[in-house]
């Protein structure tokens, strides 16, 4: 589904947005959790935030970057 | 330690005190060797390109023909490529903002000169703030704000729910990440450039004054110094290329229709 509209073909820039969604993923959901720890004095939201940015992130990879 | 020479002064190794460099006249005038490259540097490209366009034959010259290889590796192998039917616009800006960083970033190697501005964090970051409207300015028009941020943060064919976390993965990833990574990137490889060769050349400058034995592992010590600014030059290159490429990509992603 989703056909590439633009038609472009896979980029070397592309690399670099796919660490750019990693890296976002794991501070954004990461560092939610580590307010949450830090709000209810506990000490695994850090942890399971940063899991659920990083799987978010590569499945948005795959959405943007995987189907086609 | 007789056989390795004299022990006399410590070596202090490179820090980032070198590269905060001295106000030329030291008067209070805010003017420092990067700046001064700078503004070198818009003089060069200036003249460079004015040189090579002036009296334009069909059969180019080999200044024109410099000239036109720049333009034209980033009309056709970045602006094209990555932008697509509407990539002329942007020409100007991607080829602008190439030879700046090229040259500034090549500044790092050529002997006297010798200092890459882009290892001062404020160039860099310029340049990404102003990649940064430039992107946001274009899908915001093109689209006007609302559909250009549902662009961004709503991906389609995602279960509703998920968009809970994807939505702002995209909005970071986009407006934060980006423009940082850019800078970032582009500064840390030209400050360590920077300071790899200061390791090897100042290294190899104590070891050969120290004399005795010290002074013969002075030559790998250059020689590896040579190298590395052989290897510094395609880092210069290429950074400056990430740039454009990137700054590309980011304006395709912002025309980008989604449906």
């Amino acid at each position: 589904m989703s056909h590439e509209s633009s038609g472009r073909d896979a980029n070397p820039g592309d690399a670099w947005t796919v660490i750019a969604y990693l890296l976002s993923g794991l501070l954004l959901w990461g560092g939610a959790g580590m307010l949450l720890d830090r709000w209810l004095e506990t000490s695994f939201f850090v942890l399971v935030g940063m899991l659920l940015g990083g799987v978010s992130a590569i499945y948005l990879v795959y959405i943007r970057y995987g189907r086609s | 330690m007789t056989v390795l020479g004299k022990a006399g002064e410590e070596f202090t190794p490179p820090s980032s005190r070198d590269f905060e460099l001295p106000e030329i006249f030291g008067d209070g005038t805010i003017l420092t060797k990067p700046m001064l490259l700078v503004l070198l540097s818009t003089v060069i490209i200036a003249v460079f390109f004015y040189a090579a366009a002036r009296r334009a034959a069909i059969v180019p010259g080999k200044l024109q023909f410099a000239g036109e290889g720049v333009y034209g590796f980033v009309r056709d192998g970045v602006a094209r490529d990555v932008i697509g039917p509407d990539f002329l616009k942007f020409v100007p800006y991607l080829v602008t903002l190439f030879s700046f960083i090229v040259v500034n970033n090549v500044f790092g190697i050529i002997p006297v000169i010798q200092f890459p501005p882009m290892s001062r964090i404020a160039f860099p970051a310029v340049l990404a703030i102003i990649s940064w409207l430039v992107f946001n300015y274009i899908g915001v028009r093109r689209k006007g704000a609302f559909r250009y941020f549902k662009d961004m943060m709503f991906p389609p064919g995602v279960p509703k729910p998920v968009y809970l976390l994807l939505a702002p993965i995209e909005f970071v990833s986009t407006v934060v990440v980006r423009p940082l990574t850019l800078a970032l990137r582009l500064f840390a490889n030209m400050f360590a450039g920077h300071l790899l060769l200061l390791v090897f050349i100042l290294g190899g400058e104590h070891l050969l004054v120290s004399g005795g034995l010290l002074a013969a592992v002075s030559i790998p010590a250059f020689l590896l110094g040579i190298v590395l600014t052989f290897f510094e030059l395609l880092v210069q290159v290429l950074q400056a290329y990430i740039f454009t490429l990137l700054t590309a990509l980011y304006i395709a992603g912002a025309l980008a229709d989604e449906h």
